[in-house]
């Protein structure tokens, strides 16, 4: 074994200077970790030099970085805490120096196959806990003494600091993108209806788990989703990544907010631990002139109206998602008149540190009145905010039901079931107006609309069933109505289905069925006359 | 899901009928079952009000036919009230329905 010589005191403070040298600050945090590994390594003239990190379950420590054994960190070593040379580093908090490995303390297969003979680790400490093990090797027998230790522990404070850095940084930097990806980039185009929202990072923690959400669903209604996750940071947003793809989910099954919110609810308490969140969620009707909504714990929108004073909806709050099994959830329905604005936003809003809430809600609902809604938005900003630092985030969201829309086509893909005629119509209905028709072309469209709905419903799929597109665009003055499906054309049979036929041929200025192997498309075409008939 | 209402009022041996709502290939099995219904062996009238009716449709067509053939052959007079200008009435029209029953508004 080879001896090793006393270190003296001025040994000692040139050996520090090495690990604490400030001009390794320039270098970014994976350079900087290996140039430390390699002057540990050449000042206690070790062969290896490697860094665990311990995983976020605290129960893994996993090689992050490595000098001498690379390897280490490509395989991803894992080593149990508690377990083996590294493991017992970490679960005990102090400097372990192994003079001869024998199988039965090394657990890490690389040391094994390397032939490391000679092994002292020290634990990496940050804020009080720690987050790893920094340990060094050598292929010869050696003999580490304290001040090998010591010196490795000023080396490992020095790793512990700048990792602690770099994963908070990471962690705010992931948040931010996966907020960022999370966030809808563009809210839907909807006929009749305009939206807005903002994200506004909290200044302390940054990111958090608030959300917002606006799809729509293949009935032509619209779903509109406002939630906070409790917590902050990485953690918050990721938990919120998964509450929302639930929510859209379950959106897709079921037309009762309150049944969302029921299963969401059953959902977090069986797969998300200790985690709450409070959520609001609403369905537009196609019309958009009725909102159903359900809240679970979240604050009650905002309901503005031109020429009235804006106020919070009388809303039954029901528990937040994430509790315990509580009373039924309910659903409240609403009338949005033409030009009415809805407002849901998040508590950071209008929560302020001794402040009362009341006071905090009396403000926004002088702010938020029924305009334009980036205006709504530019407007609580302003008031709200200001330029006052936000502890915690906040999310909003407007929507903004609108008099005279522009006609963009329509666009429905349905399961061909007869319980989705009824919502196909309302679409229908609602961009006939914003198209203009009066009320007998309008009458006309809808009924030869709905008769090759029916046909493709009761004809061209069998019992596996298939879906339904409906389209309908302007062309100048007439309605071209598109009516497809991708099952079997099977001609008209019987009295009935004659006279379905026959209906849409009368209720259109011309009449056209494509049937190919990938489905059937009906086309109609009727001009809008404005005019009685 | 198409909702529509089917209420019936005796009035003597008459009955009127007034129907909301919609009726399409979802419901017009149900509908047509509240009608069989309403109508009894005393019934010598039927009147059926589709003012508020907003939406019918070939399946709701084909209960309608089957009505009146029915009523026809128990010789019962029906009466339809279908409002000018109303997509009720027009389908009526079109369809043919004036040759088993008079509209009036």
């Amino acid at each position: 074994m080879a001896a090793t010589t006393p270190v003296t005191n001025e040994d000692r403070l040139r050996r520090i200077a090495q690990i604490t040298d400030t001009t390794l600050a320039h270098l970014d945090v994976p350079d900087l970790l290996d140039e430390l590994l390699d002057r540990v390594r050449a000042l206690l003239d070790a062969d290896t030099a490697a860094v665990l990190l311990l995983d976020p379950s605290s129960t893994y420590l996993v090689a992050t970085a490595a000098r001498g054994v690379e390897e280490e960190v490509r395989q991803g070593v894992r080593i149990p805490v508690g377990r083996g040379f590294a493991g017992r580093i970490a679960a005990e908090r102090r400097p372990v120096i192994i003079d001869e490995v024998d199988h039965s303390n090394v657990l890490n297969p690389i040391l094994r196959e390397k032939d490391v003979r000679s092994l002292l680790g020290v634990p990496l400490v940050a804020e009080g806990g720690v987050m790893g093990v920094l340990h060094v090797g050598t292929l010869t027998p050696r003999r580490f003494t304290m001040d090998d230790a010591d010196l490795l522990q000023t080396a490992a404070d020095r790793i512990a600091l700048v990792t602690r850095t770099r994963l908070s940084d990471l962690d705010r930097a992931a948040a931010s993108a996966l907020q960022r990806s999370l966030m809808p980039g563009a809210l839907p185009r909807v006929t009749g209806i305009e939206f807005a929202a903002r994200y506004i990072p909290g200044d302390a923690g940054g990111l958090g788990g608030d959300w917002y959400d606006v799809f729509s669903l293949p009935s032509g209604r619209l779903g509109v989703v406002i939630g906070d996750v409790v917590g902050r940071g990485l953690q918050a947003a990721v938990i919120m990544g998964r509450l929302r793809s639930a929510l859209r989910a379950f959106a897709l099954e079921e037309d009762d907010p309150a049944e969302v919110l029921e299963r969401l609810d059953g959902n977090v308490q069986h797969f998300e631990e200790n985690v709450m969140a409070t959520v609001l969620y609403a369905i537009f009707e196609p019309s958009l002139e009725r909102v159903s909504l359900s809240s679970a714990g979240h604050l009650p929108p905002i309901i503005a109206q031109p020429g009235e004073r804006s106020a919070l909806l009388n809303l039954p709050i029901d528990l937040p998602v994430g509790v315990s099994v509580g009373p039924p959830r309910r659903t409240t329905t609403i009338d949005l008149p033409d030009h009415g604005l809805l407002f849901l936003y998040t508590d950071g809003l209008v929560e302020r540190r001794g402040s009362p809430l009341d006071t905090g809600l009396d403000a926004l609902c002088e702010v938020v009145r029924a305009e334009d809604a980036e205006a709504v938005c530019g407007g609580v900003l302003h008031r709200m905010i200001g330029a006052t630092p936000v502890n915690d985030d906040v999310a909003m969201l407007v929507a903004h039901r609108l008099g005279t829309p522009s006609v963009v086509p329509l666009s429905i893909v349905v399961p061909a079931v007869t319980r989705t005629l009824s919502d196909v119509r309302s679409s229908v209905r609602r961009w006939l107006a914003a198209a203009g028709a009066s009320p007998e072309d309008a009458a006309d469209i809808l009924v030869a609309t709905g008769e090759a709905c029916s046909n493709v419903v009761e004809h061209a799929y069998g019992p596996a069933g298939g879906t339904l597109v409906v389209q309908m665009e302007l062309e100048g003055a007439t309605v071209v109505g598109t009516v497809r499906d991708n099952g079997r054309w099977r001609p008209a049979r019987g009295q009935e289905r004659g006279r379905g036929t026959a209906l849409i041929r009368q209720c259109s200025d011309d009449m056209d069925v494509t049937a190919g192997p990938g489905g059937t498309t009906v086309t109609f075409r009727r001009h809008l006359t404005g005019s009685s008939r | 899901m198409t909702a529509a209402s089917v209420v019936v009022h005796p009035e003597g041996s008459a009955v009127r009928i007034v129907m909301g709502g919609e009726i399409d290939l979802e419901n017009a099995l149900e509908v047509e079952e509240q009608l069989t219904a309403a109508i009894t062996n005393e019934t010598s009238a039927v009147t059926l009000d589709l003012a508020d009716l907003a939406y019918l449709d070939s399946a709701g067509l084909r209960v309608l036919f089957a009505l009146g053939a029915r009523l026809e052959v128990l010789q019962i007079e029906m009466t339809v009230l279908a409002p000018p200008g109303s997509l009720t009435r027009r389908v009526l029209q079109l369809s043919g329905f004036e040759g088993v029953a008079a509209l009036d508004g």
